[in-house]
C-alpha cells in the first residue's frame, strides 16, 4: 500500500485523526515556547549542525577513537555491518549469559533491526520497558512516532490492552491508573531480567562513554538491574567531545517535546563492577546514505520528533502509514535510500512548506531532501504511480485539513486539554485562549468517496 | 564483515575533512539571578523546593515530608536518617521496597533545573531510580547556569556513571497524559541547605 492509501485508512476514524493532529500541534507548540526561552538558540542550531557535519566527514576516524577509549573502561565492543549482523551479536551475548529474559528500553535501531522477533525465535522473553513502546508491544504492533510511540492508541484502547495483559480492571481509561499499573508490571521485569538492551543518543569519541536519555528511567532501572548492559547504536551517533554534550542536550528535549531537559540523562563511561556492558555499532544502510551527497545530511538526525509533530501530513496521516521505522518527514527521506520502489511514495507525502527544516535542532534541509528524491523518482519509478501518488495524498490530507485554521485549531485544543497538562502550565497562556467558533466537519468518508470518484 | 567493512566504506563515502568550531560562550551568556532560575524550572519539570531555614534539621524536615517511609537509604555526608545499610555489594532486588533515598548532589543547572549526581554520590547505580521517592540535598551555592558550564564543572570528574536528574520520573504515553511517576522514582524533593 502507498503512503496515501494507508493515511486513507487513518483518516477513516475523524475524530481520532483530528485529536491526533491536534496533539502533535500542541507539542510543537511546547517546543516553540521552550526554543525561545534560550538565548542563542539559533546559534545552538548551528553548532549543532556544523558538529555533526564534522562528524561525518571524520566518522572513521571518531569511530576507532571511541572504540579505544571504550575498551579502555572496561567495555566490550561489537561492530555490526547489516540488521541482521546486529541481531546476530546480540543474540549471541545472551546466549553466553545464558540469558532468557531481556528488558528493552526504547531504541528505534532494534526496531530497525526487528531485533525482537529475532530473539523471540530463539526463546528468549524480549519486554519492551517504555510505556508507549509497552503499548504498542502488546498491541502486536509498531511505534508510530519515534518520541511518542502510541500516539495513535485512544486511552479506552490502552485501558482494553491492559485488561487483557495485565488483567487490569476497567478504568475508562484512567492514565494515572494505567501508568501504575504498568509501573508494578515493569518493576518485576527489571528485576527478574538477565539483561538489558538500551539505545544510544550520543557516544563521546573523547570519552568512549555514551548518554542515554529517557523520562521514564526505564533504560536505568533496567541496565543497573541486569548482569549485562547492551547498547545498541548506529555509527552516526557520535560526537567529537563530551563538551558537545552541552549543545545536544539543550535541543534535544526541547524540540522534542518542549521540556528543558529529559527527566534522566545518564552517562556511562564504564561497567559497573563485577558486571558486563557491551556497544553494538551498527552500519546497516548509513554509509550508502552517506555516499549520497545531497541526502547525507539526513545523517545528522538526533530522532527529537520535532518533524513529526510540526508536518501537516504527518499529524493527519499518522505513523504507520509510512511503513517504516522511522516515520515523518525525515523517514520519508531516509527510507527510500532504503528501499526506493517500495518506498517511492513518501517523498510526496509532503506539502514542501519547509516547516520541518525549520524546526529541526541539527538543521537538516528535510524540505529540500523531499525534492530531491522527487526528482530522483520521478525519473526512476512508473509515471502513472507518480503522478496518482501526488493527487491522492493532497486529496486525502490535505483537503481535508484546510477546513481548519492552525491558530484556532490549537487553542481550542488547549483550552479541551488545559487541566491535564498541569507541570507545564507555567510556559502556557492558558488565559489567551478565547472563545472559539465550532467549526463544522464534513463527513470524511462521504468526502472521500467523492473526491474519489472526481478523480478517477 | 563489521569493523573493517564498516570503517573502508565510510572512508570511501565521507566527503572531504570540515571544521569543528569552537563554541563561543559569550552567545550564551545571561543576567539572571541563578537560585530564583533553578527553583522555578525544579518546579516546572514536577519537583518540590525546600530551603532548609537556618534552625531547621534536615532528618526532622525530611521526616515531616515523608512520614510514611519506613526503609530509608541515607547519605551520611547529610543526614542520619537512614534505616538500610547499603554498599557496594547489596543486590538491586534488595532495594525493592526502599520508600525513599537521599542523595547528595553536587550542583545544580539554573536553565532546566537538573541536579549532577554520579556514582561517587551512592553507592548502588539503582537507587535513585527504584526508591519509590527521591530527596536530593543540595548546597544553595553550588548552581550554574548552562549545561555548558555543566560540562566545564564535570570535565575532569572520575567518569565511571552519573547523570542529570531533572524531577521524578514520568510519562506522557497515554493519550499525551502527563503522569508523575513511571519507571523511576514517584516524586523528588530538592533540599536547598
Ligand atoms: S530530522 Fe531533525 S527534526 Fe526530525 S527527528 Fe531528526 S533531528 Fe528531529
Amino acid at each position: 500500500m502507498s503512503h496515501s492509501e494507508k493515511a486513507a485508512v487513518f483518516n477513516k476514524n475523524e475524530a481520532k485523526v483530528n485529536w491526533h493532529d491536534k496533539a502533535l500541534w500542541y507539542v510543537r507548540e511546547k517546543r516553540d515556547n521552550a526554543a525561545h526561552g534560550v538565548k542563542g538558540w539559533e546559534y545552538l542550531r548551528e553548532l549543532a549542525s556544523g558538529i555533526k557535519a564534522n562528524v561525518l566527514s571524520n566518522l572513521d576516524d571518531y569511530l576507532i577513537e571511541f572504540e579505544a577509549n571504550a575498551l579502555a573502561n572496561g567495555i566490550k565492543v561489537h561492530w555490526a555491518s547489516s540488521a541482521e549482523e546486529h541481531n546476530q551479536i546480540v543474540s549471541k551475548i545472551l546466549e553466553d549469559k545464558k540469558a532468557k529474559k531481556v528488558v528493552k528500553s526504547k531504541s528505534m535501531l532494534t526496531e530497525e533491526c526487528h531485533l525482537n522477533p529475532y530473539l523471540e525465535n530463539k526463546g528468549i522473553e524480549v519486554v519492551d520497558t517504555d510505556l508507549g513502546e509497552y503499548i504498542v508491544q502488546i498491541a502486536k504492533e509498531s511505534p508510530s512516532h519515534i518520541v511518542l510511540p502510541a500516539i495513535h492508541k485512544t486511552k479506552e484502547e490502552v485501558d482494553e490492552l491492559f485488561q487483557e495483559h495485565l488483567g487490569t480492571t476497567p478504568s475508562n481509561g484512567n492514565p494515572e491508573y494505567l501508568t501504575n499499573e504498568a509501573r508494578k508490571h515493569l518493576r518485576k521485569k527489571f528485576l527478574q531480567a538477565d539483561a538489558a538492551i538500551t539505545g544510544v543518543n550520543f557516544a563521546i569519541a573523547e570519552t568512549g562513554g555514551i548518554v542515554v536519555c529517557t523520562n521514564e528511567g526505564n533504560a536505568d532501572m533496567g541496565s543497573h538491574s541486569a548482569p549485562v548492559h547492551i547498547a545498541c547504536m548506529g555509527i552516526e551517533k557520535i560526537i567529537p567531545k563530551e563538551e558537545h554534550l552541552g549543545i545536544f542536550l539543550r535541543l534535544l528535549a526541547r524540540s522534542a517535546t518542549g521540556q528543558p531537559i529529559t527527566t534522566y540523562s545518564s552517562h556511562f563511561n564504564k561497567p559497573t563492577e563485577g558486571r558486563e556492558m557491551h556497544i553494538v555499532i551498527v552500519d546497516n544502510g548509513r554509509t550508502e546514505q552517506l555516499s549520497r551527497e545531497d541526502f547525507r545530511a539526513s545523517l545528522h538526525c538526533i530522532r527529537c520528533g520535532a518533524c513529526m509533530n510540526t508536518c501537516p501530513i504527518y499529524r493527519r496521516s499518522g505513523g504507520h502509514s509510512y511503513d517504516a521505522t522511522i516515520p515523518g518527514p525525515i523517514g520519508s527521506i531516509l527510507s527510500p535510500g532504503k528501499d526506493l520502489t517500495k518506498h517511492s511514495s513518501l517523498p510526496f507525502a509532503s506539502t514542501l512548506c519547509g516547516s520541518c527544516s525549520n524546526v529541526c535542532p541539527v538543521k537538516i534541509n528535510i524540505h529540500e531532501q523531499l525534492y530531491s528524491w522527487r526528482q530522483i523518482i520521478t525519473k526512476d519509478v512508473k509515471q502513472p504511480l507518480v503522478k496518482k501518488t501526488i493527487l491522492k495524498i493532497a486529496g486525502v490530507v490535505l483537503s481535508n485539513r484546510t477546513l481548519y485554521n492552525i491558530g484556532g485549531k490549537s487553542a481550542r485544543f488547549m483550552l479541551k486539554y488545559a487541566p491535564r497538562f498541569m507541570v507545564y502550565s507555567k510556559l502556557n497562556a492558558w488565559g489567551k485562549a478565547r472563545e472559539l467558533p465550532e467549526v463544522k466537519n464534513q463527513n470524511f468518508d462521504d468526502w472521500y468517496k467523492e473526491k474519489r470518484k472526481n478523480n478517477g | 564483515m563489521g569493523r573493517e567493512a564498516i570503517l573502508k566504506s565510510i572512508k570511501q563515502n565521507k566527503p572531504a575533512l570540515l571544521p569543528l568550531h569552537e563554541i563561543n560562550l559569550e552567545a550564551f551568556s545571561e543576567e539572571v539571578n541563578l537560585l530564583d532560575t533553578f527553583k522555578s524550572n525544579v518546579e516546572l519539570v514536577g519537583g518540590t523546593i525546600q530551603e532548609l531555614k537556618k534552625n531547621e534539621n534536615l532528618t526532622t524536615e525530611i521526616n515531616k515530608r515523608y512520614p510514611k517511609a519506613k526503609k530509608i537509604v541515607g547519605n551520611s555526608q547529610t543526614s542520619d536518617i537512614g534505616t538500610i545499610p547499603i554498599s557496594k555489594e547489596t543486590e538491586p532486588h534488595q532495594l525493592e521496597n526502599i520508600d525513599l533515598a537521599i542523595i547528595k548532589g553536587e550542583f545544580g543547572v539554573a536553565e532546566n533545573g537538573a541536579i549532577w549526581i554520579s556514582e561517587q554520590d551512592f553507592p548502588i547505580r539503582v537507587l535513585p531510580f527504584i526508591t519509590n521517592d527521591l530527596v536530593i540535598v543540595l548546597e544553595k551555592e553550588n548552581l550554574c547556569l548552562h549545561l555548558h558550564d555543566a560540562y566545564k564543572k564535570i570535565a575532569g570528574r572520575e567518569r565511571s556513571f552519573g547523570l542529570f536528574i531533572s524531577g521524578p520520573s514520568k510519562t506522557a504515553d497515554i493519550e499525551q497524559c502527563l503522569v508523575i511517576g513511571a519507571q523511576g522514582a514517584m516524586s523528588l524533593t530538592v533540599v536547598l541547605i
